[in-house]
């Protein structure tokens, strides 16, 4: 048997599956993201972060907490929070610990995981998760905006100081729109052009990312993968590339992992802790935001990152 | 022109993806893409957009006023050809996929995915103790559920059930399985044993098996098996043994009647189940297992 054989109604089968599943996240990235634009003063956003930049960035990649987002939908919400003053470090925090560090998520890995030591995996995946994020976070701070961020995305901010902590804040009063005189009815207006907006520019990504992904899924024999996982190394990166390539939320993603029953525990941390925060949709998602060298560089990054740390795991257990 | 892009193409892909989810939705056929848990939220999308291509009918909005501070020149192209190429990728794809596309994959994807015939392959939930958690649940309505008890039943503190009592069964009096039940069997005694020389009836896709048939009385009967969504089923098969060679095409859907037994083959128990009756039938209410 070839080991790609396309047929476009199996394609299609899998491509709108991807799609119906990630469009109601997108969807609810896109309308908090309205929401956060027509409602939110500027200013809210960087009040509410400690003044510590260090603490900021910390507490930012416990956000997901609070506001709960997989990787889709963060994408959209950090770049409205960085036009609304969030600092562009602890946005990048929140953008990478938000799809795993947040209850649905905890919830989902330690459901899918049970009878595979469920908590273990659950923790290792948050708290593995959440340092990368920050460390991220902490890597980014020292990066010149003009470096980090699209040409589209830099001039709607500017870099100040704040206890020596570089925070973005609209340009001028010019591009920021004065909320506070609009009536509710304008409000909501704007909020619904904004979600529109937002949800359409990310949509088209998703599409992109659920076709290269369908193609995979249907076309492309994976028995070829599978002796990889009698190696510690191989899997892991294996499984990386898998997820990399199937572009799963991160809501759902660990009941795929679960199944890999084959593959190492590692493999399998590997597959939940990368896959969350870059994957084929992503690649594309974050380069709305970021700059393409920042983009690939983020990728290079959490791949090694990620083989270390459960080449290191995998020892331990 | 500005008022095209601004104002109904945004309007008419918003329309058009709810049409398409709510037309999956109503229809039912998004049983076959998703997984029970994530079905509402297709309708709850479906609305939220139409709501919000209402909006741009009825609320004149211009989508450029965002674009001019936030947008710029990604997705939403400032040349005219940038944003039509962005308006097709975003309403021919789907559209096409939704007109073209079955209720199943075809033989060739199943392969390429592996067709999982060991419980092992599926999750790692059948323990080696005498404790053994029930097999994955189905929401396939054509066939009533196998009450799965019988295989979590605690051996020493009390004795199984009788296997008729806890497995629903047709009217001619077979015992009513699903693929992944047999799977599940072939891996603990406990399972294995009430089962065992029993008459049950399965519906399923006809593959053939290519392994271990010599007479080429054998093959395969496979329904996918979901966590989320179609991307990520895999087929799940159990053997059929039949009289003569089987009839039908390939991957149609077959009800199956006949007696389970659990040969032991390249060193492991499998479950084979010796057909007395092979016959067409109509594709199950839900398709995928979950």
């Amino acid at each position: 048997m070839s080991w790609f054989t396309f047929h476009f109604q199996d394609f299609s089968f899998s491509f709108l599956s991807i799609l119906f599943e990630g469009i109601p996240f997108l969807l609810l990235g896109s309308i908090v993201s309205g929401v956060v634009d027509a409602f939110v003063p500027s200013e809210t956003l960087t009040k509410m972060l400690p003044k510590n930049g260090a603490l900021a960035i910390c507490l930012s990649g416990l956000l997901g907490g609070i506001f709960p987002m997989c990787e889709c939908g963060s994408v959209i919400v950090i770049r409205r929070f960085i036009k609304k003053g969030l600092p562009v470090s602890a946005a990048v925090t929140y953008m990478l610990a938000s799809p795993i560090v947040n209850p649905i998520v905890a919830l989902s890995t330690f459901t899918a995981f049970r009878g595979q030591s469920p908590w273990v995996m659950m923790s290792l995946r948050v708290v593995v998760g959440y340092l990368l994020a920050i460390t991220v976070g902490f890597i980014s701070r020292q990066i010149p905006l003009d470096r980090l961020l699209q040409s589209n995305i830099l001039p709607s901010v500017q870099g100040r100081t704040r206890t020596s902590f570089k925070i973005s804040t609209p340009v001028d009063a010019g591009n920021e729109i004065d909320l506070s005189g609009d009536t509710f009815w304008k409000k909501l207006m704007r909020s619904v052009q904004a979600a529109t907006s937002d949800f359409l520019d990310v949509a088209f990504f998703l599409v992109i990312g659920a076709a290269i992904a369908s193609v995979f899924n249907t076309a492309v024999d994976q028995q070829l993968i599978r002796p990889l996982a009698t190696s510690v190394p191989l899997s892991i990166i294996s499984m990386m590339t898998l997820r990399f390539m199937l572009g799963l939320c991160s809501t759902s993603d660990a009941f795929i992992a679960a199944s890999f029953v084959s593959f190492p525990f590692a493999a399998k941390l590997a597959f939940l802790v990368f896959g969350a925060m870059f994957d084929l949709k992503l690649l594309f998602l974050y380069q709305l935001v970021f700059r393409r060298k920042y983009v690939f560089a983020l990728g290079i990054g959490l791949l090694v990152a990620v083989v270390l740390i459960c080449l290191q795991i995998s020892t331990q257990l | 022109m500005k008022k095209i892009f601004s104002r109904w193409l945004p309007c008419a892909t918003l329309g058009a993806w709810s049409a398409i989810l709510l037309f999956f939705y109503f229809s039912g056929r998004v049983k076959d893409l998703l997984h029970p848990a994530f079905r509402p939220y297709t309708l709850i999308a479906g609305l939220v957009m139409l709501l919000l291509a209402a909006c741009f009918v009825f609320f004149p909005m211009n989508l450029d006023a965002c674009a001019d501070d936030e947008l710029a020149a990604k997705s939403f192209g400032r040349k005219t050809y940038g944003r039509l190429l962005t308006f097709f990728i975003l309403l021919v794809p789907i559209c096409a996929a939704a007109t073209f596309s079955t209720n199943s994959y075809g033989l060739s994807t199943m392969m390429n995915r592996g067709v999982v015939d060991d419980a092992q392959g599926l999750k790692a939930q059948v323990k080696s103790t005498p404790y053994v958690e029930p097999p994955l649940p189905s929401n396939d309505k054509s066939q009533p559920q196998s009450q799965p008890q019988y295989a979590g039943v605690d051996q020493t503190s009390q004795p199984p059930a009788p296997v008729e009592d806890e497995i629903p069964r047709s009217k001619d009096g077979n015992l009513i399985v699903q693929v992944v039940d047999l799977l599940y069997a072939a891996q603990d005694s406990t399972m294995r044993d009430p089962l065992k020389n029993q008459t049950v009836e399965m519906i399923g896709q006809l593959m053939p098996d290519t392994v271990n048939n010599a007479n080429g009385k054998r093959f395969k009967l496979v329904r996918m098996f979901m966590v989320c969504c179609a991307a990520d089923a895999r087929p799940v098969a159990v053997l059929i043994e039949g009289k003569t060679k089987p009839q039908g095409e390939e991957m149609s859907w077959i009800k199956v009647v006949g007696k389970v037994e659990f040969p032991i083959e390249n060193g492991r128990p499998i479950a084979v189940v010796k057909a007395s009756k092979v016959v067409a039938t109509d594709p199950p209410a839900e398709t995928m297992l979950y």
